[in-house]
């Protein structure tokens, strides 16, 4: 178990971690992020795909 | 080997190439952030001035460096697709825009967190602060700019044009403590000579830096899969991709 000392990080813990918090939150966002991109536009390209075969035109 | 290089210019090739390295390079990103933050946090010895604050370059040096990293990939790719008229340079352009601005945020945001307790204030028009500021105004105009047009093309031309100009603030940004008086200090890793820092502290620094540029390089790999198929969903090959 980490000792307190640690969490304390010298005084500066109000400092330090919510700057690794706000870190993972970023990195977190962009993963995120850049799946939903990606599966928006899977659907997209799955619809006009359908479309296309259907013989109508994407709006 | 230029024929690999013609490769790229290739929308099917590049949608296959970055579905197969996106997992890969997530994976090594996770490795070396894994080693980078252990160390970084639990190992590197405490700065015999900053105490345990230095333990904010671990996060804030990299994400400082990837913002312009990102900038510069972004303005190549940019270039590359207004020179020779290849479509995948605007769609690499379109998927860093929002990757290099999260980072500037987080280049800005940890770097208030560190300048309060070093400097006693979170935010001074220092120059390496402001060009950083204007970096960030450059993304967000890159991407308005691109959403700004109803015909799409016009709208890369236009964003391809203003991340090109907007490229010269990149040395703005990292020559910025050295040209003018600074509160920020100066350079510690990208500069002549051997890098101001041991070992101990050194090397969780550079794993932080290789993590943020692989996890960059995988979540740039997802978007332009994204990109590729918004762009060419009328084209045989999407269709026959999304039908498999």
């Amino acid at each position: 178990m980490m000792n307190s000392s640690f969490w304390a990080m010298g005084g500066y813990a109000r400092y330090v971690w919510p700057c690794f918090a706000f870190a993972c939150v970023v990195l977190a966002w962009n993963l995120w992020s850049a799946r939903r991109f990606r599966v928006a536009a899977q659907l997209r390209a799955r619809r006009a795909a359908e479309m296309a075969m259907a013989g109508v035109g994407e709006s | 080997m230029w024929t690999w290089f013609y490769k790229l210019a290739s929308p099917p090739y590049v949608y296959g190439v970055a579905a197969v390295l996106a997992p890969w390079l997530l994976g090594a990103a996770a490795l070396a952030m894994g080693y980078g933050l252990i160390a970084g946090l639990a190992i590197a010895p405490p700065d015999y001035q900053q105490g345990q604050a230095f333990r904010m370059i671990y996060v804030h040096v990299p994400s400082a460096l990837l913002s312009l990293t990102v900038y510069t990939v972004m303005a190549a790719a940019s270039a590359v697709a207004l020179i020779w008229r290849i479509k995948v340079g605007h769609a690499v352009s379109a998927a860093s825009a929002p990757i290099g601005a999260s980072f500037t945020i987080l280049a800005l945001v940890t770097g208030s967190l560190w300048g309060r307790p070093m400097w006693g204030t979170y935010w001074a028009w220092d120059p390496r602060l402001t060009s950083e500021l204007i970096l960030l105004f450059l993304y967000v105009g890159v991407m308005s700019l691109r959403l700004a047009f109803e015909e799409p093309s016009r709208g890369d031309r236009a964003a391809a044009l203003l991340a090109i100009v907007g490229v010269v603030n990149v040395p703005i940004v990292h020559f910025s403590v050295v040209w003018w008086n600074s509160l920020h200090q100066g350079a510690t890793i990208v500069k002549l000579g051997a890098p101001s820092m041991p070992g101990s502290m050194l090397w969780p620094l550079l794993s932080m830096w290789l993590g943020f540029m692989l996890f960059f390089a995988a979540v740039l790999c997802i978007r332009l899969q994204g990109e590729v198929l918004n762009r060419e969903r009328q084209s045989t090959w999407v269709r026959e991709a999304v039908k498999s």
